[in-house]
């Protein structure tokens, strides 16, 4: 009986044009953007091997600091900011019993747009004249604060990142929402035979519980931050004078728009092995914290 | 009956009953507060996309003078103009094929893969595998960007749909191999062993027994490789140069740079690559939610 389902041949016919696939468009190349960093090449005339110096051209490269910094930034803004008020709205929903449904469906909606949607979607909202923003701060009385928010080199970035937020909350607070609502009903009810209050109950017995989601949501947004492409290109570009340009940006022009290959590839690996560091830090943390539940 | 008055009002004020004598636990007893705090977060969620709907009805002037108020009378001529204009039509029929063929090639190949990796006794090669396609998962797309580009270009598939195709549909394999396997493997022994008394060959086993017990969660895979594939942007603005070729989000943000100041014709625009997806959203959004959300939650 054994033996139908022990077919080598057929094992290799089913898996092949999976890891054909795989290798052609996702192994190969991500051992060629290893070979290019070490190569100048516009493209067309012969490449010629450099051997590191494009990654000492780029750790002098202020251009490269500065999008690394707002790559910070962006994991900043999404992890302290972000984060703990879609935990909140999430507990928020939890607590409700009626028209839960009604409003997940309706703050999951931005996330099934796309990226490149919302972003023209938020140039509107900004924009100087008509947008939604200025609108609001002039029929307020407050006619100062408007303003080209994505021309100011103070606001850009912040302008992006809320973009971003907007698009992606949605998701995360379903994730949470789902985690909250698995948390069994008799942990939090010989709780509160205990005597625990809210506070307390939230403290010791949701938080930890919903530990593992919370750190996929950071992995996902940390992750999420580093790769940042589009929302950047279809806003700002990485304009105002570069207060926007984030690495992927930075690789994207290099590569692209100064037919720099060699150069762009060296970006491009710096990227992939800082969100790799980062998501190890993050699971060495989550495991040094509490065991470890899956 | 009750003696004491104060345990009295207290017990009623409790229960909800007067609410005037104790607002505040009547607010927490209703839920008042949290359903206050979450309707102020969806309305400001949801209001932009309100306002832009409102605005693809209005004139030029209507939307620059009255941005707050409704529209004189409603302008569909926005959208037929937005649709000659942006090419609405060609775009959004080419996101179509694009996205339905992706998903059928990632379909058949991720569930082939997916049943030997699950099913078939190689547990060693199966186990490595399986591995191999997780790894796929931690890798930023956009970083092969230049790599990608390159051979394309050797293939002669640049200005070709079938390079997006490919492409997309690799990069959505491990997610897809991670939900199939796991659903796969919850597939109990005994069905497959009747199946092999029966006759069945692997193959047989695969196309009569395995897949259609599987449909939930090729319906889930398909979904969220679906949106995906119908909101990819960076891929598809480089690799198609040809404007007839363009997908929705690159004729979206190609159309932003050429109208920036025609905002009625933009907003019109904006609506027709949010309404469509909106709709089929608020028909499946179970389904949607949970596939969207698939590849996460036990990652």
């Amino acid at each position: 009986m054994n033996r139908v389902m022990a077919r080598p041949v057929l094992y290799i016919l089913f898996l092949l044009p999976a890891l054909s696939l795989y290798i052609i468009f996702m192994g190969i190349p991500i051992v060629e953007s290893f070979y290019y960093a070490f190569f100048q090449w516009d493209g067309v005339t012969e490449s010629t091997f450099v051997g590191l110096d494009n990654f000492k051209e780029l750790f002098a490269d202020e251009v490269f600091y500065k999008s690394f910094a707002n790559n910070l930034y962006f994991i900043a803004f999404s992890t302290l900011i972000t984060l703990p008020f879609v935990i909140v709205i999430s507990l928020l929903l939890s607590k409700i019993k009626k028209m839960m449904d009604f409003y997940r469906t309706g703050v999951f909606l931005p996330t099934i747009l796309s990226t490149a949607v919302v972003g023209v979607i938020w140039l509107f909202i900004y924009h100087p004249e008509v947008g939604l923003l200025n609108n609001l701060f002039r029929s307020v009385g407050l006619d100062a604060f408007a303003q080209n928010w994505l021309s100011d080199p103070k606001w850009a970035m912040l302008g992006v990142l809320v973009a971003n937020a907007w698009q992606w909350n949605g998701f995360y607070i379903v994730l949470i929402l789902t985690a909250i609502l698995n948390v069994p009903k008799e942990i939090n009810e010989s709780a509160e035979i205990d005597g625990a209050n809210g506070w307390q109950k939230l403290w010791y017995i949701t938080l930890p519980l919903i530990r593992p989601i919370l750190v996929v949501v950071m992995l996902l947004s940390v992750a999420g931050s580093m790769k940042a492409l589009d929302i950047v290109i279809v806003m700002t570009n990485g304009n105002p004078f570069q207060t926007t340009e984030v690495m992927a940006t930075y690789m994207f022009t290099k590569a692209f728009r100064e037919y720099q290959y060699g150069y762009g590839s060296a970006v491009a690996v710096v990227i992939f092995l800082i969100t790799l560091i980062f998501t190890w830090i993050i699971q060495l943390l989550a495991k040094k914290g509490e065991d470890y539940e899956y | 009956m009750n003696t004491n008055p104060v345990v009295n009002q207290k017990q009623k004020s409790e229960t909800g009953a007067f609410p005037l004598t104790n607002p505040i636990a009547w607010l927490t007893r209703k839920n008042a507060l949290p359903h206050l705090a979450l309707i102020a977060y969806l309305l400001v969620t949801l209001y932009p996309l309100v306002w832009l709907a409102i605005s693809s009805f209005k004139t030029q002037r209507e939307i620059t003078v009255d941005p707050w108020g409704l529209p004189s009378a409603l302008h569909w001529e926005n959208y037929a103009e937005a649709w000659k204009a942006a090419k609405v039509s060609t775009y959004f029929f080419n996101s179509f094929y694009i996205s339905v063929l992706t998903c059928l090639v990632i379909l058949a190949v991720g569930s082939l893969a997916a049943f030997a990796i699950s099913r078939m006794r190689f547990p060693r090669a199966s186990t490595a595998v399986y591995q191999l396609f997780l790894l796929g998962l931690v890798v930023p797309g956009g970083v092969l960007l230049i790599p990608l580009y390159r051979l394309i270009q050797q293939m002669h598939l640049i200005d070709n749909h079938l390079s997006l195709i490919l492409i997309n549909a690799t990069f959505a394999l491990p997610v897809t191999i991670f939900i199939l396997v796991a659903f796969m493997k919850s597939i109990p022994r005994e069905l497959e062993e009747a199946a092999i008394i029966d006759g069945l060959g692997a193959a047989g086993l695969f196309f009569k027994i395995i897949l259609p017990v599987t449909m939930p969660a090729l319906v889930t895979v398909f979904i969220l490789n679906f949106i995906n594939t119908w909101n990819e942007f960076i891929m598809a603005m480089l690799m198609l140069s040809k404007e007839s070729l363009r997908t929705l989000p690159v004729g979206m943000s190609v159309f932003k740079d050429a109208f920036q100041t025609n905002y009625s014709l933009l907003a019109a625009a904006i609506m027709f690559s949010v309404v469509p997806v909106t709709i089929v959203y608020f028909f499946l959004q179970r389904k949607i939610i949970e596939g969207v959300t698939a590849g996460s939650v036990k990652g």
